[in-house]
């Protein structure tokens, strides 16, 4: 998909950027390592009309809020039933952990809207981001599976993100990670009715589960309440390469020089024990002893804005360099030189060409499924906020 | 610890009057510029603005108290308005009191109230750069038109600088030829940085900068850090003072370090390079010549060879200079240079060593507070 908002950089600045991220170790222009993320503000519940509300400000300004909204539903009814409910046994492999009965959900049961200021509803780049962080919430299926009240009724998200700032920089990365929060804050009133009858509610919010439990206090509440492995909703971060350096969580000058940068939405489920004994689905899961299941959900390239730079004169082909000096004769020699071809210079910009290396993304995506390492630590840090 | 997540803290009370004192202690010897009068409001108004004043906002209300545009600040005759506020007269219709045909004050901008014996003025809590004739202010090409190029300065207007007002290359007594109209990209293309001085001020704000001088012109080997500048006065930023551009001995091996604080906020560190002047330029004497030796490189948008111990260092002052304005610290020549030892300092004593150039967060907090003696 197209990148963020064109960055006015100097040739000068992006071969200097360029050149220093490639070093190894890179040296960002903020000082960070290479998997360091920028601190960031983070709280929830800070919407008292809604399910469950998130707000997180990044270090650089840019701040979203995202509110959860739900709705009981009435489930469509089929003519074959059977497809819906599916009973015990599911032959989906992953879906057999759950011991209760295995539905699937349905996509729409989820609508998500995304607001840039600035920009349009239908504008491109809000409906992709939208798309890509709807993807990432209903690629596995696990979050509509929890949405069942019984068997006639389910509850309808609405998820409404709203970046409250000017987006400094690429706002997928802050989208994704207050949706995880505000998804991870999300309760939904106590079912009080039984089977199948039209569904009633406990008034007492404090009694009310979360839709994601927490680890210790996963106790089996209302019927209605899911009761599967303390999975995570999924989280969306931005990774991009530069040369041999893999960095998270760019900013706005980083993305400016990247080769590659990838959108990799990673879902987690901390039951590592019986897990995928049958890999029915594509996705792919990373065992090992300690952390986290990390599951690769999807990827999605982003068109760093790097390509649309403008290239860098050197100095031999520069009409007003070296005039002074040897009057007018270094110029148009530096046309000729670059009429034939046009090399490399050192300290010369020149916007990155072609697709990125698949050792690249191949490396880019280890990375990000480390098992212990960085989004591990992020999902860490994501449930370490408080819950207000 | 790649990810910190920080519980949001309530706002910092502002004016807090511990800093506000001790802000102000070295403050006000250099504020020349002001013209007299006092913009950071470090008079004392606590006492006396509660016994004395009779207006209904002045008593309400404490000094360190952000009034919001269109708010009434007072009604009081007695008081002139300053900046950031205006007469009003429907305000006070509005209000039903009808004493006559009186004019209320009313706030034009966000921000805190200071009081000036009978002056009163609105202190923008944020607010763009105000260009001033003789600023040196780094800017960014964003327009170029058939004879001049508009500037981005961080002003409310794009600056303007005339091809008219820039060193053409092949000397200062060259005159400017439509051949040089033609070619205007090849002196500043979009996006190129340049330091320049703002020459002129039109009615409406908006500047015209020049770089008719050998320090100024096209920037390159270094980055750039756009932090606040004059005018955003709460807190930190780039205040006006005698150097603006200094060169500095940076440890570890990395060599001298140029570092220009545009009075704007835009901030430029970049690798020393001796020019031609010093060498041999300076040797064939003549001031023309000297000029023809600087031009030559003046437009060059490539980069110098630079050492990894060169951009490190480059790095780290550029850490230096966000900590600064992130812990609401002024940023100049004395604070960046005290500023960039501690951070030598601190990086010594912490576990990566001379590589450890992170300044964020915590360790900011820490540079700031060693800054401030706090």
């Amino acid at each position: 998909m197209a990148s963020a908002q064109h960055v006015l950089l100097s040739p000068a600045e992006l071969a200097y950027l360029h050149s220093s991220l490639s070093l190894t170790p890179p040296i960002r222009p903020d000082g960070r390592t290479p998997t360091q993320f920028r601190p960031l503000v983070a709280e929830t519940g800070i919407l008292p009309g809604t399910n469950g509300s998130a707000r997180i400000c990044f270090a650089d300004g840019t701040e979203a809020i995202v509110g959860v909204k739900a709705e009981v539903e009435k489930t469509r009814s089929r003519h074959d039933d059977e497809t819906v409910f599916v009973e015990g046994a599911g032959d989906d492999g992953e879906e057999e952990e759950t011991d209760d009965i295995t539905r699937t959900g349905e996509s729409d049961w989820i609508e998500l809207t995304v607001e840039i200021p600035g920009l349009r509803d239908d504008d491109s780049a809000t409906a992709f981001l939208a798309a890509m962080l709807s993807e990432a919430l209903l690629a596995d299926g696990g979050l509509v599976k929890r949405l069942w009240i019984n068997r006639r009724f389910h509850w309808k998200l609405y998820l409404d993100i709203i970046l409250i700032s000017p987006p400094l920089s690429y706002p997928l990365p802050l989208l994704s990670l207050t949706t995880h929060l505000a998804l991870l804050s999300t309760r939904l009133p106590r079912l009080k009715s039984e089977g199948d009858e039209d569904p009633f509610f406990d008034d007492d919010w404090a009694a009310a589960p979360y839709l994601y439990p927490r680890q210790q206090t996963a106790t089996p509440t209302a019927k209605s309440a899911p009761r599967s492995p303390a999975t995570r909703p999924p989280i969306t971060l931005l990774v991009m390469a530069v040369a041999n350096n893999i960095l998270f969580d760019p900013s706005k000058e980083e993305l400016a020089v990247a080769d590659a940068a990838l959108a990799v939405s990673v879902t987690s489920s901390t039951r590592s024990d019986e897990n995928d004994d049958g890999d029915g689905d594509d996705s792919m899961d990373v065992k090992e002893k300690k952390g986290r299941n990390l599951r690769l959900l999807s990827i999605r390239t982003v068109d760093p804005p790097s390509r649309l730079t403008p290239p860098g004169v050197a100095n031999s082909s520069n009409a007003a360099y070296g005039v002074a000096g040897n009057g007018n004769g270094k110029a148009t020699e530096g046309r000729t030189a670059v009429a034939e071809g046009e090399a490399v210079v050192e300290g010369v910009w020149r916007a990155p060409r072609g697709g990125a290396k698949r050792a690249v993304m191949a490396a880019l995506v280890q990375k990000a499924l480390e098992r212990g390492g960085v989004v591990d630590e992020v999902f860490d840090a994501l449930e370490g906020v408080e819950l207000g | 610890m790649p990810i910190t997540i920080i519980a949001p803290r309530p706002s910092r009370p502002i004016n807090d009057p511990e800093d506000v004192v001790s802000d102000m202690s070295y403050d006000s010897e250099d504020e020349s510029t002001d013209g007299g009068a006092d913009l950071e409001g470090d008079i004392p108004m606590k006492s006396s603005g509660t016994s004395r004043s009779r207006g209904p906002r002045l008593f309400s209300k404490t000094d360190s108290d952000i009034v919001t545009p269109g708010e009434l600040i007072t009604s009081d005759p007695q008081f002139m308005r300053g900046h950031g506020t205006y007469l009003s007269h429907s305000q006070l219709q509005q209000g039903g009191d009808d004493n006559g045909p009186q004019a209320a004050i009313i706030s034009s901008v966000a921000g805190t109230l200071t009081r000036t014996n009978k002056l009163l003025s609105v202190r923008p809590l944020r607010a763009r750069y105000a260009p001033e004739v003789g600023d040196l202010v780094v800017g960014r090409i964003t327009e170029v038109q058939a004879r001049r190029w508009r500037v981005d300065v961080g002003a409310a207007q794009l600056a303007s600088l005339p091809l008219s007002a820039i060193n053409l290359p092949g000397g200062i007594l060259r005159k400017r030829t439509e051949t040089d109209e033609l070619q205007i990209r090849t002196f500043f293309a979009e996006g190129d940085l340049l330091v320049a001085e703002v020459q002129q001020l039109f009615g409406d704000g908006g500047a015209v900068l020049h770089t008719r001088s050998l320090r100024y012109g096209k920037l390159r080997n270094g980055v750039f850090v756009a932090v606040a500048g004059m005018g955003g006065s709460e807190g930190g930023g780039v205040v006006r003072s005698r150097r603006q551009v200094w060169t500095m001995e940076t440890a570890h091996g990395g060599g001298p370090v140029d570092v220009i604080l545009g009075v704007n906020g835009y901030v430029w560190i970049s690798k020393h390079v001796e020019t031609a002047t010093s060498g041999e330029a300076e040797a064939k004497t003549g001031i023309t010549n000297m000029e023809e030796g600087v031009s030559a490189t003046m437009y060059s948008s490539q980069n110098d060879r630079i050492g990894v111990e060169t951009m490190r260092e480059i790095a780290r002052l550029r850490g230096v200079v966000t900590a600064l304005v992130e812990n609401g610290l002024r940023v100049d020549e004395d604070m960046v240079t005290r500023g960039y030892h501690e951070a030598v300092e601190m990086a010594l004593v912490s576990a990566d060593g001379v590589d450890d150039i992170y300044l964020g967060g915590e360790k900011g907090q820490q540079l700031a507070a060693t800054l401030t003696g706090r």
